[in-house]
């Protein structure tokens, strides 16, 4: 499962990334393995996705979202 | 505490004194996330009015400016904001080169408080040199208000380094932050972060290499695109390479990961030590303004409907309003002064050059000011919100369509009003390619100043269906505009990522004072090029204007007698390679050169060549008899696509070559400009005089052409299985990062 497929208001964890463009940048805006994403919500026309990673806003295509592999979890109750 | 070399008090009374004491200007770098306060700050402690706005990457290229305030004797630089010293981009690379070559004596680092995880990221970066460093803790006002507390003391034991907490506009801050600075330890700092024994000795092993601890991190973050930098010997590079490739290859987790992640491991504990926040979950007001601004049905309809209206606002009856009384002020003034300086019994010549090229010039492009500073008002308050990433997250995906990043959408629409804004805009794109590529298409789309022109040509000509036909004019420079940038993007420049990866900062009030001075320092730059680079210029046009041969006799030209001006035998002489396009006068060629001016005085010199007494800017009614009788419906087209579409004014040109930033890049757009608008009037003068089988033969033929293109690019994706998304795979391969991808 890739962060591409979490619906928004989901919650998922980074498992591993794919070599992309941005893979670099990707890791030092704090997605390294184990953290917690929250997927907030779509743009209006499907793309980019807006996320919550570390306390802050983060939006990012979902050409890159797809070689972020993560698993979903539950959503705190 | 000591007070080091820098801090002498008596630095006001005796400014030699420092260098008579072997001390010299302390060299202060001001280093953070972009969007963090940098700007502003840099402002506090400068006293300069520099930009600052609430988009992430408003420093595009370093600023330096002297400390105004208290007794010490610094420079202070402003760098492009960074996420991290590994760049993306060239913005990025100044800061990053900046901090390897250690070109400052100390380091401001400053940290957006609210946003403490991300930001510890570059400090922690920063940490691993060995530059004495200061964090300045911004925006403290904000972190009161949502109720999250930081143990300031705990932060600075936690890092190593002093840690002054700021709001970046509040003048006492600033004073101790100034304290800290003047009685910090300027030697070698010999704290920095340990990290896990594995990385330690991971680190040790490029150290030996190396020889300093900073760039054996930097070789193993980066990899050889670190150590292929200039700085180490060619010998120790092989050694670099050949030791980088062994410990990635035997590495288990992702080799580049290695280090971050222990990095933010760290930044976590930290955090947990020194943070308290209540309320965690609550949903914060920029959650709440985002619920509106970017959703999912409303957001586009509201975004057109706010841009909509800074347009209506810069471009409609108030900034008409403004603009007129504002030329008219202008004009009486020059009216005033010309006549005074004409009764100084100066010949004939300098009255014409200081009415038509000096004050005539002034009032062409001061007409624009009120109407720029509108827009550039709005514009600021738009951005220093946070509004503007937000229009680049909603229109991402058109955009991409065209290889271009959502944040190429904010310059092309701001070129529907003028170029020259749009232009100096395209300096929040990443990668400089991008940039070029949006620089180099702006003056595609249909600027406000060729408004007058499809207003006076197709009311004249079109009158039932004119509305029509203005759109279809502002259209074609969409079109055109968009099919340059993929055309770009696959051939010259092909480096274009249109890469988007960008941070939403929360929405901020913006401040009275950050927007004036945000929006006069625009007009100022339009004021600076208006007298120095446009002025030139426009003697120059005045000189081909208003001298030529009359009766084999070379003198000073009256307005009615344009036609044996220079330009106007320049317009004569250039009629055959403009008559495939449909001129069959030299007036009209004339007409375009002058648009090179202004693209409004196309209009003003038709009018003036035709002889048309009266105003026809503000009149155009009058200019329509003569427009009849001048062209055909399918001449005036062409004559109205090759003005949409041909280089663009004098103002323009100047912004485009700055941010273009080389002649060659430069030359190269004008000349594609102009080869473009030629081959687009000549496509439509040839077409549409043949009538109707001329319009449906062409319609045929570009189906069919798109249709063979069409199939061709099918077939060739299935063979090649490339998918377009990322450059790690080549074509000749089956994608490994995209298994699920569209082949």
């Amino acid at each position: 499962m890739t962060l591409k497929d979490i619906r928004p208001g989901d919650q998922c964890i980074v498992v591993r990334l794919e070599m992309n463009n941005l893979r670099k940048r990707i890791i030092d805006m704090g997605l390294t393995t184990g953290t917690l994403i929250k997927v907030k919500k779509l743009a209006p026309l499907g793309d980019p996705m807006e996320i919550v990673v570390r306390g802050y806003l983060l939006t990012l295509r979902k050409a890159e979202a797809r070689t972020i592999e993560v698993t979903r979890i539950a959503p705190a109750a | 505490m000591k007070k080091n070399r820098y801090g002498q008090l008596s630095n006001l009374e005796h400014p030699q004194s420092l260098n008579a004491n072997g001390g010299g200007v302390l060299r202060i770098a001001l280093v953070g996330n972009p969007n963090s306060g940098k700007t502003t700050l840099f402002n506090g402690l400068t006293g300069s009015n520099q930009y600052v706005g609430n988009w992430p990457g408003v420093t595009v290229a370093k600023k330096t400016g002297r400390i105004k305030i208290s007794d010490i004797n610094a420079e202070v630089t402003d760098l492009p904001g960074v996420y991290s010293l590994s760049t993306i981009s060239l913005e990025e690379e100044i800061t990053a080169d900046y901090f390897r070559a250690k070109r400052m004596d100390l380091v401001i680092n400053i940290v957006d408080a609210s946003n403490l995880e991300r930001n510890l990221f570059l400090t922690h970066q920063l940490l691993d040199s060995d530059l004495p460093i200061i964090v300045a803790l911004n925006c403290m006002d904000i972190v009161g208000k949502k109720n999250i507390k930081i143990d300031v003391v705990k932060l600075e034991r936690r890092l190593g380094v002093p840690v002054v907490p700021i709001t970046a506009s509040k003048h006492s801050d600033l004073l101790e932050l100034i304290r800290r600075i003047a009685t910090l330890d300027l030697s070698p700092r010999e704290s920095r972060p340990r990290y896990n024994d594995d990385i330690e000795r991971l680190i040790e092993s490029f150290q030996r290499l190396t020889g300093d601890r900073f760039l054996a991190i930097r070789c193993i973050e980066d990899g050889p695109k670190e150590i292929t930098k200039p700085g180490f010997s060619l010998a120790v590079q092989t050694e670099l390479l050949a030791l980088y490739e062994s410990v990635s290859r035997v590495a288990t987790k992702d080799f580049d990961m290695v280090l971050p992640a222990e990095r933010y491991e760290r930044i976590l504990t930290i955090v947990a030590e020194t943070m308290v926040k209540s309320n965690v979950d609550r949903i914060t007001p920029t959650d709440r303004i985002d619920r509106i601004l970017t959703h999912r049905i409303i957001g586009i309809p509201l975004f057109i409907a706010i841009m909509f209206l800074v347009f209506y606002l810069a471009f409609g009856p108030l900034g008409n309003a403004i603009t007129n009384g504002f030329t008219e002020v202008a004009a009486r003034l020059f009216i005033t002064l010309s006549a005074g300086i004409k009764s100084l019994g100066m010949a004939a010549w300098v009255g014409s050059l200081i009415d038509n090229a000096v004050f005539g010039g002034l009032i062409a492009v001061l007409g624009f000011l009120p109407q720029l500073a509108i827009l550039f008002l709005f514009l600021s308050i738009l951005e220093d919100s946070g509004y503007m990433a937000r229009a680049a997250f909603i229109m991402d995906r058109a955009m991409h369509r065209f290889g271009l990043s959502g944040k190429s959408f904010i310059p092309m629409l701001l070129g529907f009003g003028c170029s020259v804004p749009a232009m100096a805009s395209t300096r929040t794109l990443d990668q400089a390619e991008d940039r070029k590529i949006t620089t180099m298409i702006i003056p595609f789309v249909s600027c406000g100043a060729k408004a007058p022109i499809y207003g006076v040509i197709a009311g004249a000509l079109f009158a039932g269906s004119a509305y029509y036909v203005v759109f279809s004019l502002y259209f074609l420079g969409i079109i055109v505009a968009l099919l340059s940038a993929v055309l770009f993007k696959k051939t010259i420049l092909k480096g274009a990522t249109g890469n988007y990866l960008m941070e939403l900062p929360e929405y901020r009030m913006p401040t009275m004072k950050n927007t004036i001075l945000h929006t006069w320092e625009r007009v100022k730059g339009f004021l600076v090029k208006a007298g120095t680079v446009l002025l030139g210029a426009f003697i120059i046009i005045w000189f081909l204007s208003y001298f030529g041969f009359v009766g084999g006799e070379f003198r000073l030209l009256e307005t009615a007698e344009m036609e044996f001006s220079l330009l106007g035998s320049v317009g004569k002489f250039l009629l055959p390679v403009f008559r495939p396009l449909g001129f069959t006068d030299w007036r009209p060629a004339v007409a375009i050169l002058t648009g090179f001016v202004a693209k409004e005085s196309i209009v003003g010199t038709l009018g003036i060549l035709y002889g048309v007494a009266g105003d026809v800017l503000t009149n155009g009614a009058l200019l329509y008899p003569i427009i009849r009788a001048a062209f055909t419906p399918v001449q005036a087209y062409a004559f109205m696509a090759f003005a949409l579409l041909a280089a663009p004014c004098i103002a323009a040109l100047a912004a485009m070559r700055k941010e273009l930033g080389s002649w060659k890049w430069f030359l190269f757009a004008v000349a594609y400009e102009m080869t473009i608008a030629y081959l687009v009037a000549l496509a439509i003068y040839q077409i549409g005089s043949r009538g109707r089988g001329g319009i449906l033969t062409a319609g045929f033929f570009i189906l069919a052409v798109s249709l063979v293109f069409w199939t061709v690019r099918r077939v060739v994706r299935k063979r090649g299985n490339t998918c377009g998304s990322c450059d790690a795979c080549s074509a000749k391969t089956a994608c490994k990062s995209f298994p699920d991808s569209e082949k």
